[in-house]
């Protein structure tokens, strides 16, 4: 084992002496050649293996990189979404507060705004409860108002907040009249969530599809002249006493989120208050 | 045999095409066909680490484009050396393992250094040792070190299994 050692070492030793020895004699570059010969083939070998883990690794490197990036712009992306959001509704908020106060500023009433904190939509009930109570003097049957026009009155007021009846709610009941026949009638609420003006015959001629229904005034619940709905079919029943003449209601209820209470005193006409268009 | 000793040895040399620019640190990279003899010598005795020695420093010397034969000549002794001395070293212990890669840098640097000098090899010594030799030596301990105490692992992990 010793002797085979030491024979391995002598003749490792003598081969590179003797390679080293040629290299010196200035035959350099044939011995180099002779072993480039066998070694290109080893060496082209590697380079092509280290080539390919070079391009795995890097191809790697890549995809993680990407990935890496692609979800950083998700989360980039997805937290402008929200900021976008935020700001869409800020500004969407911002232009309802302003028409809010500039019609809060029309009027020559009292009032109280109120942002609309819950909703009740079901077909037995519609109302919206706002948080204004007791506390804020709100009183039972205070008109609710909107920019765009009449919303329904309080039904129940508690320590904070205030439940308010829907105009669509079954059980709602205003007075009104038809702007352009000055046509009288009463505006009613039905379960499947739309409006009817029933009024007399007799007087109702010439009421059109098209006309704006406003609040009369009568009873003193609600200010003269606040837009209700347009009328949107006629019910002719022929000799019948009453027709009915279905609403359109000029307020988006179920997107509607502040509101106005009519907290002073209520007999004043405020149709100059609302837009010419749904003024009247 | 043969077919770990190519491997290993082919292994090693693609590795440190591979790898040993990668693993630069201030532009010091480690020596890894040198580790990778060492460990062969360690394991498979003197005549192995010899034969790998002289293949592996055959192959860098072609690669280097320099004087063919003198890593091959350094490498064999060093392979023949430790393939010797193998058995009396506690080379699983890591205070010996770290050490003695150093040592055994420096001294093949040294040889190389001595041997190159026969062909007026230009550079002094003294810059060459302090920029060269040792942070490759440093660099090749800690990284010998790791291979060795990886390779103990996978050892134990066998001896377990079996």
């Amino acid at each position: 084992m010793k002797m085979r050692g030491v024979l391995v070492l002598g003749t490792v030793v003598a081969a590179c002496l003797l390679l080293l020895t040629v290299q010196t004699r200035g035959h350099s570059t044939p011995t180099a050649e002779a072993l480039a010969f066998i070694t290109t083939p080893i060496q082209s070998g590697l380079a092509k293996m280290n080539r390919a883990a070079v391009n795995v690794w890097s191809t790697y490197l890549d995809w993680k990189n990407v990935r890496a990036e692609n979800r950083r712009l998700r989360e980039e992306n997805q937290q402008l979404r929200v900021e976008s959001l935020q700001v869409t509704e800020t500004a969407m908020e911002n232009q309802r507060l302003r028409r809010l106060l500039a019609l809060q500023q029309r009027l020559p009433l009292a009032t109280l705004s109120a942002e609309i904190i819950a909703r009740e939509w079901g077909g037995w009930v519609r109302s919206l409860t706002v948080n204004r109570g007791r506390g804020d003097n709100v009183a039972r049957l205070t008109a609710v108002i909107s920019p765009e026009g009449l919303i329904g009155r309080v039904m129940e007021v508690r320590s904070g907040t205030s439940v308010i009846q829907v105009l669509t709610d079954p059980a709602s009941t205003v007075g009104a009249h038809v702007v352009r026949t000055r046509t009288a009638g009463i505006v009613e609420g039905e379960p499947r969530g739309t409006m009817r003006l029933k009024y007399m015959a007799r007087e109702g001629g010439g009421i059109q599809v098209g006309d704006l229904v406003v609040t009369s005034g009568a009873g003193g619940v609600f200010p003269r002249g606040i837009p209700i709905g347009r009328v949107r079919a006629i019910d002719d029943r022929g000799s019948a006493l009453f027709h009915y003449a279905v609403l359109a209601p000029v307020v988006d209820f179920a997107r509607v989120d502040e509101v106005l209470l009519l907290t002073g005193d209520t007999r004043h006409d405020v149709a100059a208050a609302f837009p010419r268009d749904g003024g009247g | 045999m043969k077919t770990l000793f190519v491997l290993t040895v082919f292994g090693g040399g693609l590795v440190h095409a591979t790898l040993a620019p990668a693993l630069r640190i201030a532009d010091v990279a480690p020596d890894i066909p040198l580790i990778v003899v060492i460990l062969l010598a360690l394991r498979r005795g003197p005549e192995f680490g010899c034969v790998a020695g002289f293949v592996a420093g055959l192959l860098q010397d072609v690669a280097a484009g320099g004087l063919i034969g003198v890593q091959a000549l350094t490498k064999s002794l060093v392979g023949f050396g430790l393939g010797a001395a193998g058995g009396r070293l506690r080379v699983t212990q890591p205070l010996v393992q770290v050490p003695g890669l150093v040592l055994l840098t420096v001294a093949e640097g040294v040889v190389r250094f001595t041997l190159l000098q026969l062909f007026r090899f230009p550079a002094p010594f003294g810059e060459l040792m302090t920029f060269v030799v040792l942070p490759q030596a440093l660099y090749n301990g800690f990284l010998g070190a790791a291979l060795v105490f990886a390779l103990a692992w996978t050892d134990a992990l066998k001896e377990r299994a079996t």
